[in-house]
C-alpha cells in the first residue's frame, strides 16, 4: 500500500513537471533604430508573439515585417518593398533558449540577467545569435528586455548607394516583452 | 538675342529645380494612408478568413497581405494597453493560448469599440499584415458597423 502511494506521488510529480509553465505575449514590442549623421530612422512593431518555457528555457519570437510602423510612409514603403521584401518574407523569427534559465526564480520578484542563444531568421536568412538581456519578474509576470545590434548585410539586405549614407550598416534592436502565464 | 535665350533657359532650369525639390519634399513627407477611408479589397467572414490562412498560409499571404480587409465576426474581447487597443476574434485554441484575428485600432477610432460588448457581431476593416502562425493581424483598423 505504501509502495502504491509512493508510486502515485512520483507519477503526480512527473505529470506536474511535464506540464511546465509557459509565459506568453501577443503584443510584445520590438523597435529598431538606425542612426547616421544624415538622419535617424526608427520603427516599432507592437504585435510581436513570444513564448517562454520556464522549465526548458525555450524562448521563441515571431513577428510580421509589415507590422513595423514608421514615422514616414515613404520609409515604410521602401523598407517593405526594397529592403526586407516583406511580400516574399512576411515573418521574422527567433528560436532559441535562455541558457541560464535555472538562475531565475520565477516566484521571487527581482531583475535577473539572462543569456539568450539561438537562431534569428530575417529575410529568409538564419544566423546564430547570442545576446544578453534582463528578466524582471514581478508578481508572476516577466518583463523581458534586450538591446543588441544586427548587421544588415548579414541578412542579405542591400541598401542602394543613393541612400547608403542615410541608413546605418548596423541596426539597433530593442526588445521589450511583457510575458504572462499561459492560462489553459 | 543670345542673352534672351540665356534668360529663358536659366528660368526654365530654375523652375525645374524648384519643381523637383517640391516633388521630392512631398514624396519624402507623404502622409500615411488613411485606412479608415479606404475601400476594402476583400469583405470576408472572420472564421473563413482565419481558416484560409491556417490551411494555406502561403497562398493566403500573397492574396491578403498588404490589402484592406473588412472582416465580420463575433467580437471575443478588447485588449487595452497604454500603447494600443486591440479587438480580438478568438477562433481556436492552440499551444500558446487562443488563436484568431487581432485587429489593432487606429487610436482615434478606438473609442467606438469601447461601447460594444463582447459577443456582438461586428465588422472591422484594416490593413492585413499577415499570419504569424497563431493569429492574423490587421493594423490601422476602424469599425464599419
Amino acid at each position: 500500500m505504501k509502495t502504491l502511494s509512493t508510486l502515485i506521488l512520483i507519477f503526480t510529480l512527473a505529470i506536474g513537471t511535464a506540464q511546465a509553465q509557459k509565459y506568453v505575449t501577443k503584443s510584445g514590442n520590438i523597435r529598431f533604430f538606425s542612426s547616421t549623421p544624415m538622419e535617424d530612422i526608427e520603427a516599432h512593431n507592437r504585435q510581436v508573439n513570444s513564448a517562454l518555457d520556464q522549465q526548458t528555457g525555450d524562448f521563441v519570437f515571431r513577428l510580421l515585417m509589415k507590422s513595423f510602423q514608421f514615422e514616414k510612409a515613404l520609409m515604410q514603403e521602401h523598407f517593405n518593398e526594397n529592403y526586407v521584401e516583406s511580400d516574399k518574407f512576411p515573418n521574422a523569427t527567433f528560436t532559441g533558449k535562455v541558457t541560464n534559465i535555472n538562475n531565475i526564480d520565477f516566484a521571487k520578484n527581482g531583475v535577473y540577467n539572462v543569456m539568450v542563444e539561438g537562431d534569428l531568421t530575417i529575410k529568409g536568412v538564419t544566423k546564430k545569435v547570442s545576446e544578453k538581456g534582463t528578466f524582471e519578474v514581478k508578481d508572476g509576470r516577466v518583463n523581458g528586455k534586450s538591446t543588441f545590434n544586427v548587421l544588415v548585410e548579414d541578412y542579405g539586405i542591400k541598401i542602394p548607394g543613393a541612400v547608403a549614407k542615410n541608413i546605418a550598416k548596423s541596426i539597433q534592436i530593442d526588445v521589450d516583452v511583457n510575458l504572462e502565464k499561459l492560462v489553459k | 538675342m543670345k542673352k534672351k535665350w540665356l534668360i529663358i533657359t536659366g528660368s526654365l532650369a530654375a523652375v525645374g529645380i524648384v519643381a523637383a525639390l517640391l516633388v521630392y519634399f512631398f514624396v519624402y513627407n507623404k502622409p500615411h494612408k488613411d485606412y479608415s477611408k479606404a475601400k476594402p479589397d476583400f469583405e470576408v467572414e472572420a472564421i473563413t478568413f482565419f481558416e484560409e490562412f491556417r490551411t494555406n498560409a502561403a497562398a493566403s499571404s500573397s492574396r491578403y497581405n498588404g490589402k484592406v480587409i473588412a472582416i465580420t465576426g463575433q467580437l471575443s474581447s478588447v485588449e487595452v494597453t497604454d500603447e494600443q487597443v486591440v479587438a480580438v476574434f478568438e477562433i481556436d485554441e492552440g499551444m500558446f493560448g487562443s488563436e484568431g484575428i487581432r485587429c489593432v485600432l487606429i487610436p482615434e477610432k478606438a473609442e467606438a469599440l469601447m461601447s460594444i460588448p463582447p459577443g456582438s457581431s461586428i465588422t472591422i476593416k484594416g490593413h492585413c499584415t499577415g499570419y504569424n502562425e497563431t493569429d492574423v493581424i490587421l493594423e490601422h483598423c476602424s469599425i464599419v458597423i
